[in-house]
């Protein structure tokens, strides 16, 4: 029987749920009882789903909850429910990437990292929204609606891992898988006041999700607290010799410097990016700057350093991105233009009009790039910088969208591939939340996670919840 | 970009459906495509690599 009253089971962290199941002081079936209720409850506002596997995750509860009674614990996340944006193949479900381009795509298999997730015991809830493709969003043209943000349904919560934002925002599920190859991990996390990490290039295997672009392409976690973002990437992260970006590195334990704090750590604050950059609404300016101080008042040792600015990142991360979607959507946008969306029409025909010299041109400064920020570790530990420049706009306000979308400071970490993590930083007088990004070295993710629970513990905004109900 | 100029560039990538019913969506995509190259400092140093190289095993 819970301990806990059932209208609060969905806040429960994943960390917290594995706890009370080995206990026995709740059930896999309870959790998910719980969190169905709730879906079915929002859900019709929030479309955080394009399909609800509920049959199946309620029967892999039970088998949890039995295996557990019996003292068969399959691992740190067993009977913990985790949702999937629907450009990660989950065996017999459909993979639709939001698109009718793909409405009939049944999964033939899991993903490398659905296969890791069942290894550890988590129940897949069910496909998640998406931007089209992970990249044409927030759009109205498309089979499945767009997801919501959770603290105020007429804005959008960011994308192009819209539903998984939302869904860990509003307590659907503690965790979801996102992807992340201009910020789409990121940018809802900022935009929902959650945890998201986008791991460092090649640390997850991107081995049955469909992809967008091969040099920035990243799988990550998004959570409402940072332990569980760093026990999720546990569970997901490891070398896939299938995949030819994986790394074979030993990097692991995501979690175990979570309580060391920063004292004496080097911090290098990247103010450009929301300074001169892409000048950042004062609210943004006023809790990155705060996120500093918090730092620093942890004993951290923050220095004001720069990089190339973030128009460059911008550009060179689009001449990238756009070749190689060109390269995958071609046939497609060639047959069957019309059955794309508006925005990914005109976001992934741009490689069409881009020519080989300009993408090995990207290609090469993009080793620059890698080389500044590298840089900057020599003297630094870690990074702090801003995410999104803005709270989220208006869903049906394409144009106050279009115009905020891009004044970001996530894609120069695609483009590099350092691990990037964004978190709350704080609710903007309009009652939407404001985010900070940390940055770390290469396979430090650790590090990154660690800055991030110091400042978690320092501010406490992950205890504030959506006035969604 | 010169519309003459775009509809041909946009033949020869086989866009031709395209630019028959979205004519307004190939415009923005080409004119996005153009928008990159005064942003980008070039490297001018021969030398200078894309990353990572071409990866050849660990041989025999």
């Amino acid at each position: 029987m819970s301990d806990w009253p059932m209208s609060e089971l969905h806040w429960l962290s994943a960390a917290e749920a594995a706890r009370a199941f080995a206990a026995r002081r709740l059930s896999p079936v309870e959790l998910l009882t719980a969190l169905l209720a709730r879906i079915e409850r929002l859900d019709p506002t929030l479309h955080a789903f394009t399909r609800l596997d509920a049959d199946a995750a309620m029967d892999a509860a039970r088998a949890a909850e039995s295996e557990i009674a019996s003292g068969r614990l399959r691992g740190p996340l067993h009977g913990v429910p985790v949702g999937v944006k629907d450009i990660i193949d989950v065996a017999g479900l459909p993979t639709t990437c939001h698109s009718k381009i793909l409405l009939d795509n049944v999964a033939r298999a899991d993903a490398v990292v659905i296969a890791k997730l069942r290894q550890a015991g988590a129940i897949v809830l069910g496909k998640l929204s998406t931007h089209e493709f992970a990249i044409g969003g927030p759009s109205f043209d498309l089979p499945f609606p767009p997801a919501r943000n959770p603290w105020n349904p007429d804005h959008h919560p960011g994308g192009s891992s819209s539903g998984s934002g939302s869904g860990v925002c509003a307590g659907l599920f503690p965790l979801a898988l996102g992807s992340d190859t201009g910020g789409s991990v990121r940018n809802p996390a900022s935009a929902c006041g959650i945890v998201g990490l986008k791991p460092t290039y090649g640390l997850v295997s991107r081995r049955g999700v469909f992809p967008l672009s091969y040099t920035l392409d990243h799988v990550g976690p998004l959570t409402r607290t940072v332990a569980d973002n760093a026990l999720l990437l546990d569970a997901i992260a490891g070398h896939d010799p299938a995949d030819p970006g994986s790394a074979a590195t030993s990097a692991r334990y995501f979690g175990s410097m979570l309580d060391r704090g920063v004292r004496d750590l080097r911090v290098g604050f990247v103010r450009h990016f929301h300074e001169l950059d892409k000048p950042a609404h004062p609210e943004v300016t006023a809790a990155v700057e705060d996120a500093a101080r918090v730092l620093q008042a942890e004993g951290a040792e923050v220095r004001t350093v720069s990089l190339p600015s973030l128009n460059e990142f911008a550009a060179v991360n689009r001449v990238i991105l756009c070749s190689e979607a060109w390269s995958i959507h071609a046939p497609w946008l060639r047959s069957r233009p019309g059955d794309y969306g508006k925005l990914s029409r005109q976001r992934l025909m741009p490689g069409a009009f881009i020519n080989a010299g300009d993408y090995v041109g990207a290609q090469r400064r993009r080793l620059q790039m890698i080389a500044a920020v590298e840089d900057l570790f020599n003297d630094c530990d870690v990074l702090l910088c801003a995410s999104s420049m803005d709270p989220a706009s208006r869903i049906e306000d394409a144009q106050e969208t279009a115009r905020t979308y891009p004044r970001q400071a996530r894609t120069p970490f695609n483009v590099t591939g350092h691990p990037a993590l964004a978190m709350m930083a704080g609710l903007a007088s309009n009652g939407l939340p404001v985010s900070v990004q940390f940055v770390g070295r290469y396979f430090n993710d650790a590090t990154v996670l660690r800055v991030a629970a110091a400042y978690e513990r320092g501010t406490e905004w992950h205890k504030r919840r959506p006035p969604i109900g | 970009m010169d519309k003459a100029l775009i509809a041909k560039l946009a033949q020869a990538a086989g866009l031709d459906k395209a630019l028959a019913n979205f004519p307004d969506d190939v415009a923005v995509a080409a004119e996005q495509a153009l928008g990159h190259r005064e942003t980008i400092a070039w490297p001018t140093d021969p030398a200078v690599e894309p990353w990572p190289p071409m990866r050849a095993g660990s041989g025999p």
